[in-house]
């Protein structure tokens, strides 16, 4: 936990830079199924982290995995009518975008 | 309007990288494909019902929100779904290639 924070920390920079052009940003950590960072409030954070990197990446996931079992998932981009969510799902922490 | 059809198909389908592309219903059924039969049963099935789990999300995240496209992408190859009123379009590329 103190680790992700402090890889967050360290990419502060990046972050501010690569996020200039969206909407916001959560990162989850998945060992705790809690929100590491987010530019959105706790309900809405929430809501994307339930949803977004729990429901739809395990769907995902299992989808890919179930066509080729030595595969598996490493991007996942839903575009809607309004924004699109760019979900990085990693071990340890979930990264989702909003533009 | 399918010669339309046949044309876009054959654009995408010539689209470097491009492994296959096939249209299915809104039944789930796989009504076009370039794969073969097993496969495109298998992909037309688990992506129908990931196109459909991705909109109820985004549709729960915010109602007067609707999804227009997914990208699936693996260590593998990457899967994209387009869904529309009757039916839905999955291409699958190898962006290795």
């Amino acid at each position: 936990m103190a680790n992700l924070d402090a890889i967050i920390k360290e990419n502060a920079e990046n972050t501010e830079r690569i996020t200039q052009n969206t909407q916001g940003y959560v990162i989850s950590n998945n060992l705790h199924g809690t929100i590491a960072t987010s530019t959105y409030d706790n309900t809405i954070s929430m809501g994307i982290i339930k949803l977004l990197c729990g429901t739809l990446v395990d769907t995902a996931r299992s989808a890919v995995r179930d066509l080729d079992c030595t595969n598996d998932l490493t991007f996942l981009r839903v575009a809607t009518k309004k924004c699109e969510y760019l979900i990085a799902p990693e071990e340890e922490f979930t990264i989702v975008v909003v533009q | 309007m399918s010669q339309e059809v046949e044309e876009t198909l054959k654009r995408i389908q010539a689209h470097k990288g491009v492994v296959g592309t096939i249209v299915v219903n809104n039944e789930g059924i796989p009504v076009k494909s370039t794969l073969d039969n097993t496969t495109t049963v298998q992909y037309a099935g688990l992506m129908s019902q990931l196109a459909d789990k991705a909109r109820s999300v985004v549709r729960d995240l915010d109602p007067s929100n609707d999804m227009t496209f997914l990208r699936v992408r693996s260590k593998k190859h990457e899967i994209m779904v387009a869904p529309d009123k009757d039916f839905i379009l999955i291409v699958i590329q190898n962006p290795t290639d």
